[in-house]
């Protein structure tokens, strides 16, 4: 339990670790991409800017393109003050970026227009256009910077973008010197370009919803920028303050820029202004996704853990729990085999092999009043089942046939009794026997079981009436038959799993293998019968070899045997003095059992005891009478029976007495008849042909 | 069966050998008649020689005891083997004699 708490810990462990590692190299890959995507998009506005300036230049450069091809116009205009007005109309019709025209005069040109001279023609938002003179006290083109610029360096120049207007339109205006033949500078021709849709041109094609572009002043002034519609003006403004350095940069954060000179003039600024939220926005929603599969990941493979270390539990528990069924399947085990007899008298030798822990075979035997009672049965199936309707079968056979003598009888009341609620339809073959150890007499009744050998000088099948298995209709009725067998014959029981042993080639032992060992066995034969159950075992796993073993095997074999009959008797008169004549008798009849002394001794007390209460009791005082005792054994059991023709007298009904009394109060009679009772195994008494029969046996072994 | 008695200043002891049946239950009685006449002395019972005893023996035993328990002697059972222990142990007579 703990080595497997410390490898689900380990597993653990190495998932959430690498989960960590993933993490991270996600998060590195994540900053990798933010910068590669940051570089690009920083690339992709100074191309946006790129073409922002050439569009620019190229209007910018039209316009002087312009002003060149119409110089002549403007050049011949100026021979009469007012057809200067007509060239400053002709230039704004020839461009349409040009919203206005003007040519302001170097001071007293024409003598009749003063000092300041400045025709100026404007295009209306109607689409007119006005012509006016716009020089005077309030404008002073001579005071212009650039004005005087232009007249000192001799050179044409764009001014800085300005505003200018009600509107507060963008503007940014061309100058250029207007010489005479001797090189000597006329006038100076102004013509103003609308730079507002400019600010509409560097909005049209941005690559984020919410990025712009900004044209400024070199002053930081606003020029043109997206509409109000794309970028809310507090926005626009917002930036160009931050560009100005108003407001520190960490006020606004996630905003970004890209700032560029455009046209050849260092003055002018294009700025790109984008959000990185919206930049990173596509390669966060990556990242999320990954985050999520590298969770999917994690938790499928943490339910794959659990599920594996659910499965090693349940093998594991699985595993116990075989064992704990295998030292159950033991204990059954050694139940059933203990159920088994275990010591055997000369005459009978039984074994059973079960192919399983536990089997459905079973032999029994006992003898009782001289007879021999065995049986042989199979319950059908193997395990645990079969095990225990044969421990039923057994138990209900040791009952029946200690009252009942007759086999047949023995399994009527045994099938009618297993029919009872064997729902499971499971049914037992049996075969049951009752040999007269003394006279050789077999009566048997079979059900449904294999028929026994009978091995006398031949070897034969015992021929017996097959009836009904038990256990399969409650009513069946069971035949029961009769045979006597001679001094030495042997009877082979066993049950299919001998027969039907098969080899690797799934052929069966069969009978002739059994009848070739038995050969060895006929009448005269002094081999044992243990030798014959132990070697048809041998030659059984012998033939089978590797096949496993499919069946229970079990086999009884018994002989009837007369050697160890044994009778005598003594006939007494009713005198004390007797017993001595007893105690030599019963000595000498136990003499060649060889018994063990205290065993030999209870028998001869408890012979002695009963035989003095008949000496004592059975006759009127003085009359003489006689007492005859008979010893028999059968190699298995002894048994004295005393006769008499005296009072009746049960002395079995006789109460015991008090054996805890103190010694003043110890009563001493029927002390006799509680020795008999207890040193030997039964007593029963008959009043027969007016006599008192009294039987006492003892088992031997 | 025989019986041989030893008298001491302080016990009397009797030395029981053979087999005490029901047919020399009577005899060995008779023999052990000094035993009766105690006189407060502890009376010991040699079994070491005693193969057998019957109900008939036991009886005999009880009354020796019976008759020293009413004086104020004691009895004691010596070497006793097992069949006789077996029989003593049957008959509840383990409980009344002392056996050593």
């Amino acid at each position: 339990m703990v080595s497997f708490k410390k490898s689900m810990l380990w597993r653990v462990g190495i998932v959430v670790l690498a989960a960590v590692m993933v993490e991270i190299l996600s998060i590195v890959q994540y900053q990798h991409v933010r910068k590669a995507l940051l570089e690009e998009t920083e690339l992709r506005s100074l191309l946006v800017m790129k073409d922002m300036a050439e569009v620019v230049q190229h209007t910018l450069e039209r316009t002087e393109i312009t002003l060149r091809e119409n110089l002549w116009d403007v050049k011949r205009s100026m021979v009469h003050p007012d057809s200067v007005f007509g060239a400053m109309v002709r230039l704004i019709d020839e461009d349409p970026n040009i919203v206005g025209a003007c040519l302001a005069f170097r001071p007293y040109y024409y003598p009749s227009k003063g000092r300041l001279f400045e025709p100026y023609a404007s295009l209306q938002p109607d689409g007119s256009i006005k012509v006016d003179q716009i020089a005077g006290p309030d404008h002073d083109y001579t005071r212009n910077e650039e004005y005087a610029w232009v007249l000192e360096t001799l050179s044409t120049s764009w001014t800085d973008p300005y505003k200018y207007g009600p509107d507060s339109l963008a503007f940014t205006t061309y100058l250029v010197p207007i010489y005479d033949e001797v090189g000597q500078i006329d006038a100076v021709c102004g013509l103003d370009i609308d730079l507002s849709w400019l600010g509409d041109t560097l909005n049209t094609r941005q690559p984020y919803p919410s990025s712009f572009g900004l044209l400024l002043t070199p002053e930081g002034e606003l020029v043109a920028g997206p509409s109000k519609s794309r970028t809310p003006e507090t926005e626009v403004k917002h930036v160009v303050d931050l560009l100005n350095g108003v407001i520190p940069a960490s006020q606004v954060p996630g905003l970004s820029y890209s700032t560029t000179k455009l046209y050849k003039d260092p003055y002018w600024q294009v700025v790109e202004v984008y959000k990185t939220d919206e930049v990173y926005a596509r390669v966060r929603h990556q990242r999320r996704q990954q985050v999520f599969f590298i969770l999917l990941g994690l938790v499928i493979l943490m339910f794959m853990i659990d599920r594996y270390a659910r499965n090693e539990r349940h093998l594991r528990e699985a595993s116990e729990e075989k064992a704990r069924m295998g030292a159950e399947l033991e204990v059954a085990h050694r139940i059933q085999q203990e159920m088994l007899p275990k010591t055997f008298p000369p005459f009978i030798y039984g074994s059973l092999e079960p192919a399983l822990e536990v089997g459905g075979d079973l032999f029994d035997f006992y003898t009782r009043d001289g007879k021999l009672f065995f049986c042989i049965g199979d319950v059908s199936g193997k395990g645990v089942p079969s095990a225990m309707l044969m421990s039923v079968a057994r138990s209900l056979f040791r009952i029946l046939s200690q009252k009942v003598d007759s086999p047949s009888k023995v399994l009527e009341y045994m099938n009618k009794e297993l029919c009872q609620g064997n729902d499971s339809n499971m049914f037992i073959t049996f075969f049951v026997g009752c040999l007269d150890l003394y006279s050789g007499e077999l009566r048997f009744s079979n059900a449904g079981h294999d028929k026994p050998f009978v091995v006398a000088k031949d070897i034969v099948l015992l021929s017996s009436k097959s009836n009904l298995p038990l256990a399969v209709f409650p009513n069946t009725q069971y035949e029961e038959q009769t045979c006597t067998l001679e001094p030495g014959t042997l009877l082979l029981l066993y049950t299919d799993g001998l027969t039907e042993a098969k080899n690797m080639d799934r052929e069966a032992f069969g009978r002739p293998r059994i009848q070739n060992v038995l050969e060895q066995f006929r009448i005269g034969s002094d081999q044992s019968l243990y030798k014959l159950v132990s070697t048809l075992s041998e030659e059984a796993h012998a033939f089978a070899g590797e096949a496993p073993q499919s069946d229970d095997l079990t086999m009884l074999a018994l002989r009837f045997d007369p050697e160890y009959n044994r009778q005598e008797q003594i006939t007494l008169v009713n005198k004390e003095s007797e017993v001595t004549r007893l105690g030599s008798f019963v000595k000498d009849f136990l003499e060649p059992l060889q018994l063990d002394k205290k065993l030999a001794a209870g028998m001869r007390l408890a012979l002695e005891e009963a035989v003095v209460n008949v000496i004592n009791y059975a006759y009127p005082v003085g009359e003489q009478g006689e007492v005859l005792i008979n010893a028999d054994t059968n190699g298995h059991e002894v048994r004295f029976t005393i006769t008499d023709s005296g009072y009746p007298f049960d002395p079995t009904t006789v109460l015991e007495p008090d054996t805890t009394l103190d010694a003043q109060n110890r009563p001493i009679g029927g002390l006799g008849i509680l020795l008999s009772r207890k040193l030997m195994d039964s007593i029963s008494y008959n009043r027969k042909d007016g006599k008192n029969v009294l039987s006492l046996t003892k088992f031997i072994l | 069966m025989t019986t041989t008695i030893q008298e001491t200043d302080e016990r009397i002891i009797a030395f029981l050998s053979g087999e005490l049946d029901t047919a020399a239950a009577a005899q060995t009685e008779k023999d052990l008649q000094p035993l009766l006449n105690s006189k407060g002395k502890e009376i010991v019972l040699d079994c070491k020689e005693l193969q057998y005893i019957s109900s008939s023996g036991l009886r005999v035993l009880l009354s020796i005891l019976k008759q020293a328990q009413s004086v104020g002697s004691r009895v004691v059972l010596k070497n006793v083997n097992d069949v006789i222990h077996d029989v003593l142990d049957i008959s509840g007579f383990i409980s009344i004699f002392d056996i050593e």
